[in-house]
């Protein structure tokens, strides 16, 4: 069992959660992911790892409420605890040799690319960070970011926060004023990865991605993950979460993403209506 | 006297119309009165040919004497000073190509039913007596085991029982590895396997579930940091294998890893479960082992209407037992033997339309001693299937190989190990899949015990 030592909201559908796990806090690297199961009865889901402190033995996850098992997890309240929680699974982000680099976070993905932008800034390197959200209330880690970035861009749907636009927009900008980036790294939904990277091919930068399939057990056993890669199979758990997005089928894994959507709408709404009936009652 | 029937005493089993819906046992297990007279069909013969037949050596003619003479408990304890898994072994061992192969009552009939009455004997010891082994005094020794299937739980209880201080380390979240994730319900209770566990827990070894060696920790930080004098590596081979055709990304294609994981591990086949799992109408299993008539059964019972076996040798070539294979007949699971899958077709929203497949003849015998499958010219044709799941086996985790300095390997992902389990590293043994490729539960329960004793061996002089 592992204890939920702190939990905060960071807006309307995403939490945050510090887990006291310290075996994971020891080895864990941005880049890399947990899994978890909230109770006995329930699903295994992977997480990327937001932050760790090796010194109080805790992890931290981010997780947006999309279905039935977030929605659970986000019903347990600090001091509870979570049933599993295994890790650090994948490999880490690959920072050599990076001297300036283009951060893009997506949504709940600026959790994951956060880590990566602190451990570039860190190493020296000079970080520029475009996120990119529907709008202005559903901003996270502005804070976080601003602290470890040399440049920082938010991006909104509504224009709200920030400017108004794509990510990509802001990205192509910025390559246009002649900043030249060794590497991109873009983490958020597969569409917006997907055009970052079609972007970033034309200009010829090198571009890592952080792919989120659906995954068993993450140690390379179900082969649910899979995804086409330079037109060969590879596994995320095992051979990343990262890759050259230049070389991921993007079409083929929102295809597979979507493979249990129709059962996961069905449980969300399951539990929706549970909740309502509390409510009605 | 003997009972001179030529015949083993059948297995009652569920009627196959209706466990071809259900996850509930298919074999029902003898009565004690069934039981009794099967055992009275050994002749008790002095040079015991089914005792070489077994993996790790059950001192068969006398557990049966014990069995025939109504003296259950003693026949477990018989079968226990070697088998740390009886009820597992009476269900899932390939008795057929085992013990019952050398039976000298197979030369004129049918062999003795000594895979019936190990379940047999097991099931009574179960259901009939409570207690629990004592814990054996600590000799002070500590032996981590990498992997909580048959050949790490082999290994462990042999240990714990000369007194070691065994510690199972286990990726997932359960104890049992291939047991509870793999093996069906229907063929092996996870009740069964929960059981051989607590007896495990009993003689004091700790599971640590929910630590991925590897990853978690390493084999070296293991010895170093946490004080263990010796490792067994039993992580099986898990890593599904694929054929490389087109569309095999297309939704609705499972490796049988994944299939019978979500399954048996989470559950799946419950209504109530919260895993989710493509329901199919016509399913194409591809493969023709074990492993791949767990899956077609287990399609079945999620409600398929069709379910196919395509297999690229024929009949005579399917390597799983021939009892696995009768079952799934039985239950109206479809044959298309001499069939090799080349193409799965894209259909609606990037689910599975069908399968494209070619027939094949057999000819000249290729390296493994079986004959080779060639394809018949012009013979395209499309299985019309909208869930295919791919049978065709799994290698080791390469996860502890690549975390681990100086372990060699096969070029195929297999740790070497001499004879005793030793790896190329001092205090590092292997055994069970991880080893020797996937193989069956009774190997790997046999490589874990020669294990066991080569790490006594070695620790208890220390």
């Amino acid at each position: 069992m592992f204890e939920i030592i702190k939990k905060e909201s960071l807006n309307p559908t995403v939490s945050k959660m510090v887990i006291s796990a310290p075996q994971i806090a020891k080895k864990a690297e941005p880049g890399q992911f947990i899994i978890l199961r909230v109770d006995e009865e329930g699903e295994r889901i992977p997480l990327t790892i937001a932050d760790y402190d090796r010194e109080a033995g805790t992890v931290t996850i981010i997780y947006q409420i999309v279905g039935g098992t977030t929605k659970l997890l986000d019903s347990k309240k600090e001091g509870e605890f979570i049933c599993d929680f295994v890790g650090p699974l994948g490999k880490a982000t690959e920072t050599d040799g990076i001297k300036k680099v283009a951060v893009i976070g997506g949504g709940v993905g600026c959790a994951i690319a956060l880590p990566v932008a602190k451990k570039l800034h860190e190493l020296g390197a000079e970080v520029h960070s475009v996120v990119g959200f529907r709008n202005k209330d559903l901003v996270i880690l502005q804070d976080e970011f601003t602290a470890c970035s040399d440049k920082y861009l938010i991006m909104t749907d509504d224009g709200s926060i920030g400017e108004k636009g794509l990510v990509t927009d802001a990205l192509k900008k910025l390559i246009e004023s002649d900043e030249k980036y060794d590497e991109v790294i873009a983490i958020g939904p597969l569409i917006m990865m997907k055009f970052v990277c079609k972007l970033t091919k034309e200009y010829g930068i090198k571009t890592t991605v952080s792919m989120n399939p659906i995954m068993i057990d993450g140690t390379g056993m179900c082969g649910g993950c899979r995804l086409t890669v330079g037109g060969k199979v590879k596994f995320a758990c095992v051979d990343g979460p990262d890759f050259d997005g230049h070389e991921v089928d993007f079409d083929e894994a929102m295809d597979r993403g979507a493979m249990y959507r129709e059962f996961e709408r069905h449980s969300y709404e399951d539990t929706c209506n549970l909740l309502n009936k509390k409510v009605s009652e | 006297m003997p009972n001179m029937s030529l015949k083993k005493n059948p297995m009652p089993h569920q009627p196959a119309e209706v466990r071809a819906r259900n996850f509930q046992e298919v074999a029902l297990g003898y009565t004690a009165e069934q039981a009794i007279d099967e055992a009275k069909r050994c002749l008790n013969c002095k040079n015991r040919p089914c005792v070489s037949g077994c993996p790790v050596n059950i001192a068969i003619p006398e557990f049966i004497a014990l069995v025939a003479e109504g003296d259950f408990e003693g026949a477990y304890n018989v079968i226990t000073r070697q088998s740390s898994l009886p009820a597992v072994c009476g269900r899932v061992c390939p008795q057929e190509s085992q013990c019952e192969s050398k039976c000298v009552r197979g030369i004129k009939g049918e062999p003795v039913a000594i895979g019936r009455l190990e379940r047999f004997v097991a099931d009574w010891h179960n259901a009939n007596c409570n207690t629990l082994p004592t814990r054996p005094e600590s000799n002070g020794h500590k032996v981590a085991v990498i992997g909580s299937g048959p050949s790490g739980l082999a290994c462990a209880g042999d240990l714990a029982k000369k007194g070691y201080e065994v510690t199972v380390f286990e990726a997932l979240h359960v104890a049992g590895g291939v047991l509870v994730y793999g093996i069906p319900e229907f063929r092996l209770p996870k009740a069964i396997v929960a059981k051989e566990i607590e007896t495990l827990k009993a003689l004091g070894v700790e599971i640590r579930t929910n630590y991925v060696v590897g990853k978690t920790i390493s084999v070296d930080e293991l010895m170093k940091e946490e004080g263990f004098e010796a490792v067994f590596i039993g992580s099986g081979a898990g890593l599904p294998r694929f054929m490389g055709i087109e569309g095999e990304n297309l939704k609705g294609v499972y490796s049988a890893n994944e299939f019978l994981t979500r399954i048996n591990l989470m559950k799946a086949y419950r209504e109530d479960s919260k895993t989710p799992i493509f329901r199919a109408k016509k399913v194409a299993v591809c493969g023709g082992g074990n492993v791949a008539m767990d899956a077609a059964r287990s399609a079945l019972r999620l409600g398929a209407d069709e379910v196919y076996i395509v297999y690229r040798r024929g009949e005579s070539e399917l390597p799983a037992r021939a009892e696995e294979v009768e079952h799934a007949k039985e239950e109206g699971v479809i044959f298309k033997l001499l069939t090799n899958p080349t193409r799965i077709i894209k259909g609606e929203n990037g689910f599975v339309g069908g399968m494209e497949c070619v027939e094949m003849t057999l000819g000249e015998p290729d390296a493994s001693g079986r004959r080779r499958p060639v394809v018949k010219e012009g013979s395209e044709f499309v299985l019309d299937v909208d869930c295919v799941i791919m049978a065709i086996g799994t290698s080791p985790n390469p996860l502890i190989k690549s975390t681990t300095d100086g372990l060699a390997t096969e070029k195929w992902g297999g740790i070497i190990a001499d004879e005793n389990g030793l790896t190329s590293r001092e205090n590092v043994y292997a055994g069970g899949d991880a080893v020797t490729g996937a193989a069956t539960v009774i190997l790997a329960m046999g490589a874990g015990k020669t294990a066991a004793s080569a790490i006594d061996e070695k620790l208890k002089n220390k």
